[in-house]
């Protein structure tokens, strides 16, 4: 009855980047057995399986199991070999040439090309398809294929991330022959080249993967399938895992996961992210037009008790800084200690002597957007901040209050590069932006920070970024959310990334008593 | 009222209902912590001298909760059904004392909504209207409201018969003054019956929408917002689910005993 | 009991199912927020937007909408679930059934369970059992579903006791035991609500027999007390009993809802739920079309049971 306890140590004493692996040492020392099948839970339906347009949480899982792209991030977030097999840049980072691997076949035995490359990409870029993957790639200009296993990017600006942008989960490669078919006939049929390809999908209760015996990587996958079944019901879902009915649950809620880790026979794992839930200010309107009422917002917020109370300790402290350990270039930013008095006094300043009434718009989900306006209010009460917490459903928020109100609850995941998170809500053209921060300075800094293929020169230009950002605090970042998952013991290799996008399913194998 | 108290169903529900509306009106008073005050340092604890029922996942304390909760709760309950019962009571009493046509569209009307199970039809409403408290006591009254006008609709049919309606007829008086002096007065006890007992499905249905997501919102202490939130901890601490479960038993079950009691008295044959 | 009152029946509920019909459709066209806003989600760019209200013929007037949907429902053809792209009438042709099999299995349980103790209550009247029986009545009916689930789940399906799976599906064809072992905690919950509702209700029809001269004419005739109840009281019982069940179909179709969330099982009420969430219109308004429908049609059902049921009761 081991419980890998070690891995929690290990982020404790500060490991960031998600180095750790579920009983790494183990697996290479014990030789992985081929065979079994991997029950997973998961919570939140999957509703189609279109890689290029899905964004749920179990959704993701299913497209990394079924589908691979030109490249794949690893558990540090670096661009992995995947269909590509090496790629090159021009100087000016405005020209990528991709190699891609030779004898591989889809899930039918159809040979993959660069004609599929092409064709996903052509799909992707075009707004009818309505994929997320099109905002961190609308910089292509034109996808060529030279020969069948060679692709051809041309950008209309130089972007060194493009082998990151490319690994995106919705960026993965579609046959050219599915792609010739109507749209909606991906939502429900998969012809990957992944590991595992579909066998049965209940939308409402189970998808069934089966071994793709002519996946790429010889060996593997050491699996003869995966099974995941949907649980509504938290507690429904986890009393499950606990019983033994499933070898892992995809993401397992803070409240359950001491009792969850504690557990005998389970491998619980947390993977440092840089999810975040923020408090949006909106810069345009009164009384956040104020730096003055910012800052004093940024010490009204005790983040070490958020973490405590919110996250039941399993994440981070953040300092308004979007860029979370993990990312390749944080910049050391100042904390921000809780400090009442000092917000008092800026607010006084700011000119609400008998403190400031506010309403603070949250969405009811997921329910931790509540409960950070809860504690919010609470903690912001000494500093003269009279907050008036109302929840709303999900629809009317998007309808009403998101992207339009001035004070209010986001939440959000990582993202793959820092030029897509400054790009997410920061810049002036942000594809989400909601700080109104138009920042002329920050935004030239990211840009200039994309093209530039020198990592010392990117580095000191994210650093001026970061600064500018902490200085101005156009939104509250309060604190960085973990990614929590658990898998039975028998089970190997188990894992999550930052991103929560992908999980090395075809490593993992299971070893029954 | 005597009556009432000498039926042991009477009794209980007397009892209960007394301690459910004496915490709805004084139980802010009568809370020993601030029901939103954070304890940190002793977050979701058992029953302590300190924290009678125990505390919360951000270590509020669950007995100030519960009793500042008992106002919204009861609140929400009575006034859905008294909205319910109002519509209601004038959409029957309008068909059954005009009759005719009107009386059959309004009924096939009504009869249609029938058809939808009350939660559902809440459902569908709360919806609608966006969730909220306000709205999913909106949204109970409208689904009560059929539901009350066939009852409150058959009441008065069985009262036009009697002999003094039809005196009053006879003696020629308004309408208006049939409908108000001789009709409503002695349909009025079904109709306090029934909305005595629907009292407690308005608490349950306003629960069951906070447990949704649909109902009350966060911070509010409404106890099925309560068990929705604490859900998540109630392997860790069975009480945050129990107490507020507890609390929501105890006032649907005083309402329900005091209307079968009333039921019992109002209708003699079913006196027993 | 004569075919033109079936007739007429018949065609009261096609009428009661067009006003539902009605009513559903003017209720899911003011939903607020745009439809496809909702599907799309918070990380969606505008012209995903645009694209998918073309799409979804959002843009067209509410009657020219509600005319071809209706055309859609009485053709069989139910549309496309907006959010997960599979024809409507296969997801409720699938969900329906397994709502059907628990909803069924609860009934059974239920008539099996609530009428005996009904009775025992009835003829034990004022001792402590009677008080048993009708304190756990009371409190059944006062407990929301909710709170019943979850304590079933806490008690019975507990990682330490795990009596019965917490939740979660497997089709008869692929496993029948397995299928049963999974319905048991959904079913018993439902079970325990409308068990305390039914058995309350056959106490008070059964106390009035009881008390009724024929009756005590039989008890005179020195007939045996078990061939009094079975024979004469039961009988008479029997019809109101139905009336109740017919009733509290009502209560078991909004139960199914909450319950079938808790447990994981993929039924019609999960649906609805996903539906209601997803603001997907088309399910939506399908969904709660059936639930009306079969409500209305378990009504009829009762009325024709009652009437064969007890002699008295005559239809012109």
């Amino acid at each position: 009855m081991s419980t890998f306890s070690i891995n929690r140590r290990q982020v404790l004493a500060g490991i960031a980047g998600a180095t750790a692996l579920p009983g790494l040492a183990e697996a290479q020392t014990a030789t992985p057995k081929p065979g079994g099948i991997l029950k997973v839970s998961h919570s939140v339906r999957i509703a189609q399986l279109n890689v290029l347009q899905l964004s749920g949480p179990a959704e993701y899982l299913a497209v990394d199991m079924i589908y691979s792209g030109l490249t794949r991030l690893d558990p540090q977030m670096k661009p992995q070999p995947e269909l590509a097999t090496e790629w090159t840049a021009s100087p000016d980072a405005k020209t990528f040439v991709f190699k891609l691997r030779p004898n591989v076949t889809f899930h039918d035995g159809s040979p993959f090309t660069s004609a599929d490359v092409v064709a996903t990409f052509k799909a992707i870029l075009d707004p009818a398809t309505k994929s997320p993957a099109r905002t961190v790639l609308d910089m292509i200009a034109d996808i060529t294929a030279p020969d069948p296993l060679t692709v051809k990017f041309d950008l209309k600006v130089g972007n060194a991330d493009l082998p990151v942008s490319v690994a995106h989960a919705n960026a993965r490669i579609v046959s050219a022959a599915a792609l010739k078919e109507p749209l909606i006939n991906l939502d429900t049929k998969a012809n990957g080249t992944g590991p595992f390809k579909i066998e049965t999908f209940d939308g409402s209760r189970l998808l069934k993967l089966v071994k793709h015996t002519g996946y790429y990587r010889p060996g593997k996958p050491y699996l003869d399938g995966v099974e995941m079944y949907l649980f509504p019901d938290l507690a429904a879902e986890s009393a499950n895992f606990l019983s033994g009915a499933m070898d892992a649950m995809l993401e397992v809620q803070q409240a359950d996961f001491k009792r969850i880790a504690a557990a005998p026979g389970v491998n619980a794992l947390r993977v440092p992210s840089g999810r975040f839930s923020n408090i949006v200010m909106r810069m345009d309107t009164k009384p956040f037009d104020d730096i003055r009422v910012r800052t004093a917002m940024a010490h009204a917020v005790d983040r070490q008790m958020l973490v405590d109370l919110v996250l039941d300790g399993l994440g981070r402290p953040a300092k308004d800084n979007v860029i979370a350990p993990g990312y390749r270039y944080l910049a050391d930013t100042p904390e921000v200690p809780y400090d009442p008095a000092k917000a008092k006094k800026l607010l006084a300043e700011a000119g609400y002597t008998n403190g400031l009434k506010i309403p603070l718009i949250c969405s009811n989900r997921p329910a931790i957007r509540s409960q950070v306006g809860v504690a919010v209010k609470q903690m912001a009460q000494p500093a003269g901040f009279d907050i008036d917490v109302q929840t709303i459903p999900h629809d009317t928020y998007l309808a009403n209050v998101w992207r339009k109100g001035n004070f209010y609850i986001g939440y959000w995941g990582m993202q793959a590069t820092e030029d897509a998170a400054f790009t997410l809500l920061f810049t002036t053209d942000a594809a989400f932006a909601d700080t109104a921060w138009n920042n002329q300075e920050f935004d030239d800094l990211v840009k200039k920070g994309r093209s530039s293929p020198d990592d010392a020169e990117r580095r000191a230009i994210y650093k001026q970024a970061q600064e500018l950002m902490v200085r101005d605090r156009p939104s509250i970042i309060p604190f960085f959310q973990d990614v929590l998952t658990a898998s039975r013991s028998h089970v190997k290799n188990w894992t999550s990334s930052p991103l929560s996008r992908t999980f090395y399913v075809e490593d993992v194998w299971v070893q029954r008593a | 009222m005597r009556d009432l108290l000498r039926h042991p169903t009477g009794l209980a529900g007397a009892i209960l209902l007394a301690v459910v509306l004496l915490a709805a009106l004084f139980g802010s008073f009568l809370a020993p912590h601030d029901p939103q005050l954070f304890h940190p340092a002793t977050r979701l604890q058992g029953p302590s001298a300190s924290f009678w029922l125990g505390t919360d996942q951000f270590g509020r304390d669950l007995f100030s909760r519960i009793l500042n909760g008992a106002r919204t709760t009861v609140a929400f309950g009575v006034s859905a059904t008294l909205l319910g019962v109002g519509f209601g009571a004038m959409i029957g009493i309008t068909a059954g004392v005009v009759g005719g046509w009107i009386d059959s569209l309004i009924m096939r009307l009504v009869d249609g909504l029938l058809a939808v199970p009350d939660l559902l039809f809440t459902l569908l409403i709360v919806t609608v209207l966006g969730g909220g408290a306000g709205h999913a006591l909106l949204a109970v009254a409208v689904a009560f409201t059929p539901g009350m006008a066939r009852i409150s609709r058959s009441a008065v049919l069985s009262v036009r018969t009697r002999e003094f309606v039809q005196a009053a007829v006879a003696r020629g008086e308004s309408r208006a003054y049939i409908i108000g002096a001789e009709v409503l007065p002695n349909a009025l006890g079904p109709l306090i019956v029934e909305a005595t007992i629907r009292v407690s499905f308005a608490i349950m249905l306003g629960a069951t929408l906070g447990f949704l997501g649909l109902g009350a919102q966060p911070p509010s202490t409404e106890w099925g917002l309560m068990i929705a939130e604490a859900r998540q901890y109630m392997f860790r601490n069975p009480w945050c689910v129990a107490a507020p479960g507890a609390a929501i038993a105890i006032a649907a079950l005083g309402f329900n005993l005091f209307g079968d009691a009333l039921r019992d008295l109002i209708d003699p044959r079913g006196r027993r | 009991m004569n075919a033109g009152y079936l007739a007429r029946r018949l065609l009261s509920v096609l009428v009661v199912l067009w006003i539902v019909s009605a009513t559903v459709f003017g209720i899911t066209q003011i939903l607020p927020g745009n439809a496809a806003v909702m599907i799309l989600g918070e990380y969606a760019t505008p012209d995903q937007l645009k694209a998918l209200e073309l799409q979804l013929g959002l843009d067209r007037p509410w009657w020219a909408q509600y005319l071809s949907w209706i055309q859609g429902i009485l053709s069989g053809d139910w549309g496309i679930s907006m959010r997960l792209s599979v024809p409507v009438s296969a997801l409720i042709a699938e969900a329906f059934w397994r709502s059907l099999a628990l909803a069924a299995a609860a009934l059974v349980a239920v008539t099996l369970i609530a009428i005996p103790m009904g009775v025992v209550a009835a003829m034990k009247r004022g001792t402590w059992g009677d008080l048993v029986i009708s304190l756990f009545a009371y409190l059944g009916t006062c407990v929301p579903e909710f709170v019943t689930a979850t304590i079933l789940l806490v008690f019975l399906a507990a990682p330490e006791r795990q009596f019965f799976p917490a939740g979660g599906y497997t089709p008869p064809g692929e496993s029948l035991p397995g299928f049963l072992y999974h319905m048991v905690l959904p079913a018993l919950t439902l079970c325990l609500i409308l068990t305390a509702h039914i058995a309350r209700q056959v106490r008070s029809e059964m106390s009035d027999v009881l008390a009724s001269d024929y009756i005590r004419a039989a008890r005179l005739k020195g007939l045996s007390e078990f061939t009094v109840i079975r024979r004469h009281a039961l009988r008479n019982a029997m019809a109101p009993a139905v009336a109740v069940i017919s009733l509290d179909i009502g209560y078991l179709l909004g139960g199914i809802i909450v319950v079938e969330e808790v447990f994981a099982w993929p039924g019609l009420g999960r649906l609805m739920i996903y539906a209601l969430q997803n603001r997907d219109l088309p399910v939506i308004q399908a969904t709660t079309l059936v639930l009306a429908g079969v409500y209305a049609l378990s009504n009829l059902i009762s009325d024709i049971v009652i009437a064969a049921l007890d002699p008295r009761v005559r239809y012109a």
